[in-house]
């Protein structure tokens, strides 16, 4: 079992600010690692584009355990909506190599609503 | 085909997004895929995925890449690029070792002086898996033969509410696209998206 949170249970952060937060796990079996990522990923028509902005690997994690985590959000890019695209944000906690996941969906712009683009 | 009325959606929340479309699992009709990692190995670890357009190739090569055991190497070949083995070997590592797994998506798109030159700079690989659209350069692994019902199960997977309106034209839409399935769900995209 995965959790995921952050610490004040926010979604929205500003560029440059900091994603605190904890990666908790729980196992029946023992894992190679386990895996906080950062990324951005657009979805909608067409190919889709995934960035990992920032990965921490904990290897040969116990079986049940967390992490705490601190992620400084780059300047870009922001989330948005077009008509074509969305490009959204996401932090995951990723078991491997199950690749079993747990994702907390995140806003990241200088508002805290998505941009509109449409 | 059938119209369906249907709000405007983010992008992101079109039921045939690229996210949703991508997370599809594959559809085997036979062995899975400890089947299929069994068939590899008996074929000496060198084999090919065959199928046309849009009959989920690189959907089974990322899933196959999951199982195989080393160190995987993707190699990605888009339709229509202009200089094929100049973008492979900018994908190759500097030298492929016994632990590489050789995953080449769009290898028809070699000619076939650039096949030779990837076997060749491939030949130490652990295991090598590319996809064709022909059978011929290596041994099948397995044929990809895209078919109507399969266009209607992966609908009704990505939209269980409104598939019974969508499937009575699925039949036309799959034989519009030449049973590129690809094509047919970004035609679907458009339609929720309300620009069809």
């Amino acid at each position: 079992m995965l959790t995921l949170h952050t610490t004040d249970g926010g979604s929205w952060f500003k560029p440059g600010e900091l994603i605190d937060g904890r990666a908790s796990w729980h196992f029946d079996e023992e894992v190679d690692a386990v895996e906080v990522r950062l990324f951005w990923y657009t979805t909608g028509k067409g190919t889709q584009d995934v960035e990992i902005v920032r990965a921490l690997r904990t290897d040969s994690p116990d079986t049940s355990g967390h992490r705490d985590f601190s992620i400084r959000v780059p300047e870009g890019p922001y989330s948005f909506s077009g008509k074509l695209i969305t490009l959204a944000w996401a932090i995951e906690l990723v078991a491997l190599p199950s690749g079993e996941t747990e994702r907390l969906d995140l806003r990241i712009g200088p508002q805290p609503v998505e941009v509109d683009i449409t | 085909m059938n119209s369906v009325a249907v709000a405007r959606h983010r992008p992101a929340d079109n039921p045939f997004a690229s996210h949703r479309v991508e997370g599809l699992a594959f559809r085997f009709n036979g062995p899975g895929l400890s089947g299929l990692r069994q068939r590899l190995e008996e074929m000496g670890g060198r084999s090919a995925i065959v199928g046309p357009k849009g009959s989920g190739k690189t959907t089974l090569l990322e899933e196959l890449a999951t199982t195989l055991p080393g160190e995987p190497v993707k190699v990605r070949i888009e339709g229509g690029c202009r200089h094929p083995w100049r973008t492979v070997r900018a994908q190759l590592p500097s030298r492929v070792t016994s632990n590489h797994v050789m995953l080449v998506d769009g290898a028809e798109q070699l000619g076939p002086i650039g096949w030779r030159l990837l076997l060749r700079a491939t030949r130490h690989a652990r295991s090598f898996v590319a996809t064709l659209h022909r059978p011929g350069r290596l041994p099948t692994l397995i044929e990809c033969r895209p078919h109507h019902a399969l266009l209607c199960d992966l609908v009704e997977e990505l939209t269980p509410v409104d598939a019974p309106a969508l499937i009575p034209g699925l039949e036309e839409l799959f034989q519009r696209h030449d049973g590129d399935i690809r094509l047919c769900l970004r035609e679907l995209y458009d339609m929720y998206a309300g620009r069809a």
